[in-house]
């Protein structure tokens, strides 16, 4: 494998909603091992772009690929190259069917065939991570907003993915419980993880981020460190979108 | 806003099901308590006040009874089967199994279970395979075809019901369309669609009774053959409905308080 290949690759890619054009000639590269924030206001593409990258939503043009793999191709297997991408939520989507553990455990039992016994250690060691491990025997429903997106960041971990992707992961979150999620992210970036974060938690952007992206109107208007964006931002869409932020 | 609680399952409402007691009904003089009570005081009472006749239809009817209850019990689990992929053919992506399934509802609702039994008895004999078919047979098909339409609504419904980031999030994870719905969508769906199926169930008990013009010995069968003999007809279907009565009312507090067990795993 050549290892200089971006793990992420995005070129030209175009999606309408009906009329409306969500992404407009979008493209970019993501290293492995970097961390991108992507900012911008409501219906500006972001979403749909991080969408984008496991198939969640599909493009109308363009191309993407995981790991040297088009996502969008028939000849690739969907299934196995999501198993590479783990997916955070802005609305946790925790099974309630299943306890904490249940939900860290069935994607690994049922997709990979590990057994209960190692897919339980790991998922344990993987709620001790996030912080939360005696709750492994309780129904989502029982824990706050911060524990259960805490258990869903373990639940894509637990697929040991090479790529993580956030939209929007504390926006549904009271403002006590940001901190929380935040600092299981910021932990996870430390140990090398590529990240692909929709936020607009500026403070995360500038402690982890390698590059931040800011998108509007379907098209990234200008990309640069955190310190570019908070000291000398460029385009005048940046600089009203940072001032109504910050 | 917590998109985690808005997973409330959904009371799905198909109709001509009996009436399922609310729990705001629930004081000691409610209604289902005082016809419930009522009924099985009268079938008493007439049975030792006048046991010639009434305590002797009351030992013609067993018999029917359990027939009642088996093409009952066949019926709703055949039907169960046919909603099922009924249901997931509704909700499907392919056009020609979605209509294939949307015309079956449509032509079922469409047409009078009375209509489809004397149809479906009366087509089926024409068939050289089916020459023969026993009766209870022909209305236990009859029954699961007609009320299959029903129930696939019920698992639409269902389904439906489920918020869309459940699957969202187990297709993330790797799954595929068909492991999301085992695992992930179904699992969850059956709490919504269990209440309407009890439902059902009783519905089609009711409905069952129309099996009686086919020759098969249900309970009403056996009132109409005592009532035929005796010529005691108010009797005997004074007796026979008050039967039907306790059945469907004990029936419909069962699944009354199924509903109340399912929400084992809600923070209320």
């Amino acid at each position: 494998m050549n290892a200089t290949r971006p793990i992420i690759e995005i070129k030209n890619v175009y999606k309408f909603f009906g009329q409306l054009q969500a992404l407009h000639d979008v493209s970019l590269s993501i290293n492995s091992g970097e961390k991108v924030v992507i900012i911008g206001p409501s219906g500006s593409g972001k979403s749909t772009l991080l969408r984008s990258i496991n198939r969640l939503e599909t493009i109308d043009s363009g191309s993407i690929l995981v790991d040297g793999k088009d996502v969008n191709s028939k000849v690739n297997d969907i299934n196995l190259i999501r198993q590479e991408l783990g997916m955070v939520f802005q609305s946790f989507n925790l099974f309630p069917h299943k306890t904490v553990i249940g939900n860290l455990t069935m994607a690994p039992m049922k997709l990979k065939k590990v057994s209960e016994l190692e897919a339980r250690t790991r998922a344990l060691s993987l709620l001790d991570k996030v912080g939360i491990r005696e709750k492994a025997e309780v129904y989502p429903a029982m824990l706050s907003g911060g524990q259960q997106q805490r258990v869903a960041i373990a639940r894509a971990l637990a697929m040991n993915p090479k790529i993580m992707l956030f939209d929007e992961p504390t926006s549904a979150l009271d403002p006590e419980m940001i901190g929380e999620v935040l600092d299981v992210m910021v932990t996870l970036a430390r140990e090398g993880m590529t990240m692909v974060v929709v936020t607009h938690e500026m403070g995360f952007a500038r402690e982890v981020a390698d590059r931040v992206i800011f998108m509007d109107h379907g098209q990234i208007v200008e990309t640069g460190t955190p310190e570019h964006f908070f000291t000398s931002p460029e385009h005048p869409r940046t600089q009203k979108f940072l001032s109504q932020i910050l | 806003m917590n998109p985690q609680f808005s997973n409330k399952p959904v009371k799905i409402d198909i109709g001509d099901g009996a009436a399922i007691p609310l729990k705001k009904d629930s004081g000691l003089f409610n209604a289902w308590w005082l016809t419930f009570f009522g009924a099985i005081g009268i079938i008493i009472y007439l049975c030792v006040t006048k046991p010639d006749p009434y305590w002797r239809i009351l030992q013609f009817l067993p018999d029917g009874i359990l027939v009642t209850f088996q093409v009952t019990i066949l019926s709703i689990l055949l039907s169960l089967v046919i909603g099922l992929f009924t249901g997931l053919g509704r909700l499907s992506r392919n056009k020609v199994i979605n209509l294939i399934a949307s015309t079956y509802v449509e032509v079922i609702r469409g047409i009078p279970l009375l209509v489809q039994l004397f149809y479906i008895y009366y087509a089926l004999g024409r068939l050289e395979l089916f020459k023969g078919l026993p009766p209870m047979t022909a209305a236990v098909v009859a029954m699961s075809i007609c009320y299959g339409a029903y129930m696939g609504e019920v698992f639409r419904a269902g389904i439906d019901s489920i918020d869309k980031g459940q699957a969202e999030a187990a297709r993330s994870l790797g799954f595929t369309r068909a492991q999301t719905m085992i695992y992930v969508i179904l699992p969850q769906a059956w709490r919504t669609i269990l209440p309407p199926v009890g439902n059902e169930f009783i519905a089609l008990l009711k409905d069952s009774s129309l099996v009686s013009i086919l020759a098969v010995s249900d309970l009403l069968r056996r009132g109409r053959e005592f009532a035929s003999e005796s010529f005691l007809y108010f009797e005997t279907y004074t007796m026979v409905a008050l039967v039907y009565l306790v059945i469907t009312l004990f029936l419909s507090k069962g699944v009354s308080k199924m509903e109340q067990r399912l929400n084992y795993y809600e923070r209320d």
